[in-house]
């Protein structure tokens, strides 16, 4: 009886449970969407601040996620020099996400620290700190109105442009110092080409080609802080007149270049013309009445004469008291036939005193008075007095030792161009016209200097002298040994053969000496000719010049 | 007698006065060389600053502890357009010489750090601290010029003593660190000098607006 009493009762407790399972898990369901959707916000950054005029600032900062659920932001600073923590005065003004600071806010050159804090009914999330000053982050606004002018001018157009400072900022108190940059583009060209304008709101671009546009942008900056942005682009077109004017001179220039060729043209056939006109020969030097060629060529008695007689040369006073005169004396060589040759060029020269003579002048035996070499002497009885007196008595004309071999000189060339006799003629062999000149030269063959100590008297006495200025030496009296020449050999060995013997004296008012010592010059006499190369250097500083360059030795 | 004696003297004082204006260099002229000194000074200061940031770790500062102060900070200057255009042209001289002033011994300082500094850049930064002290002392000569033109008020300078980097620690850390603290102080006080004496430039130059 009491089993379908059990049954019923086991029912209804299933049932009971099955609902309350049913709704537990329900709830529990409900109660998992509902957690999926909301959450605590994410953490905010904070990006960038900006002040555009030194006076306020803006900054940024991005949400992080919201959770969810309606989040607030805020923003809270602290700062130097203020005490607290503050909130953000101005969420609104510049935008959303953003904080404006105004001028009463704003302070310079002191530290602000703000933090963004995201909150909603789940909780909140703070950014980082955020550390500035507002020296730090000044940018400006853009500059503004820029325009662009083409200026016409007569030589060429250039580019003019303007453009005003940028909004808000204040120019006038000089609190910020605004500097400009532009760049310039070429429409044919992608390439920008910046310039600095510093503080000028205008800028001239000079060198533009006509027919090109031109795009400008500009940018500028306060004190040392960022740049701006550029500003948009502004074109401008170069008109195309200025060809025109080109293509005028351009016309000209090629109508002009014609004659011009042309000129340069017959300049270039008649190149030797026009050198003839414009750089005319440069004339030698002249000296008058003497033709430098025949001078060079050695020919002409005649310029020797010009030279010597427009030369006025102060005789040498200072051997004076060396010697008085000298007595030219000389010699007739046995016959070579180069005498005559050698007498047919002779020339005139100064008689050099003792000290003055040139090497190869000693070859040739110069006299004081022009002399004919040629023609024989002439009679000139000018000096001859002088030389009478000197010789009077006991005066023998005598040079002394010493100067002997400077007497080899003596009567040399000075200046004897044609006398450069190549061949090395033996001097003493030389005939030589008794010139009408007072003096007589010894002539000795010293070839080198190392006599010159050597103390040698030469003499040659003059015994008679006839009307025709003939001289005759009178050896038998004389002391020395009259071998009259000076050779090189012999001064070594004999003092005592320092003078020459008069051979004969000839009709041309020529005294022929004698070469005494034979034997010791059984040698070529000639031998001894050229050797003067040395001995008289030292003597050839003197106002004459010897400009005639000595002859090689033989 | 007397009379004509000190009128003379006056004719005398008053001609070697216009000699001596018309022969001396305008103050505007001065005001403009020195601002161009200081805008270079600042300029350098600030790329030496990027320059040594480029490298160092950036330091986390925080309200607390209270980070440090720059050693000028005790003086008062102006700290927004409208303090510092109310300030006289005395003023503004002075506390931009007083500001000078106080830089010279830490800029000997900051040169010899500078050679030891671990620094990627170091030469460079080595170089700037040098003509930074060249420039400074330049614009220190002629604002000692200008200030002598301007008057005694203009001659005041505020003493502000240097003690030293007390901070400075042995690693190199430390070291960069406290570089930086110091440059960026110099920073600041270089961009108020360069401010005031802009300020004084413009105000002289009233006729040229270009000036400012």
């Amino acid at each position: 009886m009491s089993l379908p009493f059990l049954r019923t009762h086991c029912g209804t407790v299933g049932a009971r449970m099955w609902r309350d399972l049913g709704l537990a898990v329900l709830v529990l369901l409900s109660a998992a969407v509902e957690s999926n959707s909301t959450s605590p916000p994410g953490k905010p950054v904070l990006l960038s601040c900006r002040s555009p005029e030194k006076e306020t600032f803006t900054c940024w900062w991005e949400p992080g996620s919201d959770g969810g659920l309606p989040t607030t932001y805020r923003l809270y600073y602290e700062r130097e020099r203020l005490e607290g923590v503050h909130e953000c005065p101005d969420y609104w003004s510049a935008g959303s996400n953003s904080c404006f600071f105004n001028k009463t806010h704003t302070l310079i050159w002191v530290d602000y620290y703000l933090t963004v804090v995201a909150s909603n009914a789940l909780g909140n999330a703070t950014s980082d700190i955020f550390k500035m000053d507002v020296m730090e982050i000044m940018k400006p606004n853009v500059p503004e109105n820029v325009t662009l002018l083409v200026v016409e001018t007569e030589d060429s157009p250039y580019l003019h442009i303007r453009w005003e400072h940028p909004r808000n900022t204040d120019t006038e108190s000089g609190w910020v110092t605004i500097k400009y940059e532009l760049r310039i583009k070429q429409e044919k060209n992608n390439k920008w080409k910046e310039y600095m304008s510093g503080t000028q709101s205008h800028f001239s671009l000079y060198s533009i080609a006509p027919g090109g546009v031109y795009t400008v942008q500009v940018r500028c900056k306060l004190d040392h802080g960022s740049w701006s942005e550029w500003t948009n682009s502004t074109n401008v077109k170069v008109p195309n007149y200025v060809q025109n004017e080109r293509s005028f001179w351009i016309l000209v220039a090629t109508l002009s270049a014609i004659p011009f060729m042309a000129a340069m043209c017959i300049l270039i056939v008649k190149r030797e013309n026009v050198k003839q006109c414009v750089l005319p020969p440069v004339p030698g030097p002249k000296i008058r009445g003497v033709d430098f060629h025949l001078l060079m060529s050695g020919q002409s008695e005649d310029s020797t004469n010009a030279l010597i007689i427009n030369q006025n040369f102060p005789l040498i006073v200072g051997w004076k008291d060396q010697m008085e005169e000298y007595l030219i004396v000389t010699e007739n060589d046995i016959g070579p036939p180069s005498d005559a040759s050698h007498c047919q060029k002779r020339k005139k020269s100064l008689i050099i005193p003792a000290g003055f003579c040139s090497d190869w002048e000693i070859q040739c035996k110069s006299t004081h008075i022009q002399n004919d070499c040629a023609g024989g002497t002439k009679n000139e009885t000018g000096n001859f007095p002088k030389n009478n007196k000197s010789l009077s008595g006991e005066s023998l004309s005598y040079m002394e030792p010493s100067k002997l071999q400077k007497q080899q000189c003596l009567g040399q060339n000075f200046v004897n161009t044609e006398a450069t006799d190549p061949s090395p003629l033996n001097y003493d062999n030389a005939v030589k016209p008794f010139t009408n000149s007072g003096y007589v030269d010894i002539r000795k063959h010293v070839e080198n200097t190392q006599e010159v100590n050597v103390k040698q008297v030469d003499y040659s006495r003059v015994e008679d002298v006839n009307g025709d200025n003939v001289f005759i030496l009178n050896n038998k009296n004389l002391a020395f040994n009259s071998s009259g020449y000076m050779d090189f050999q012999r001064q070594e060995e004999k003092l005592s053969e320092d003078y020459s013997r008069v051979k004969e004296v000839g009709s041309n008012n020529v005294v022929v000496l004698q070469i005494q010592d034979m034997s010791a010059d059984t040698k070529n006499p000639h031998a001894t000719g050229a050797h003067k190369m040395g001995v008289c250097t030292e003597l050839i500083n003197s106002e004459y010049i010897d400009t005639i360059p000595a002859p090689p030795l033989m | 007698m007397a009379h004509r004696e000190t009128n003379g003297s006056k004719l005398f004082i008053t001609v070697l006065c216009m000699v001596a204006a018309c022969s001396a260099v305008p103050i505007n002229d001065l005001l403009d060389r020195a601002s161009q000194r200081s805008d270079m000074l600042h300029s350098l200061s600030t790329t030496l600053t990027k320059d040594l940031s480029n490298h160092v770790p950036p330091v986390g500062w925080t309200m607390m502890p209270r980070p440090p102060l720059c050693h000028t900070s005790s003086l008062q200057t102006p700290n927004d357009k409208e303090q510092a255009l109310q300030l006289s042209e005395s003023d503004l001289m002075s506390l931009a010489r007083s500001l000078l002033q106080a830089w010279q011994d830490p800029l000997v300082d900051l040169s010899n750090s500078a050679n030891s500094l671990l620094h990627p850049s170091q030469s460079s930064i080595s170089n700037k601290i040098r003509e930074l002290q060249e420039h400074s002392k330049s614009l220190g000569d002629g604002l000692d010029i200008l200030s002598g033109k301007m008057g005694p008020a203009a001659q005041a300078i505020s003493s502000l003593p240097y003690r030293g980097s007390n901070d400075i620690g042995e690693d190199n850390i430390s070291k960069l660190t406290n570089f930086h603290f110091l440059l960026s102080c110099f920073r600041r006080d270089s961009h108020k000098i360069d401010s005031f004496l802009k300020v004084l430039r413009c105000r002289a130059a009233k006729v040229q607006p270009e000036m400012c």
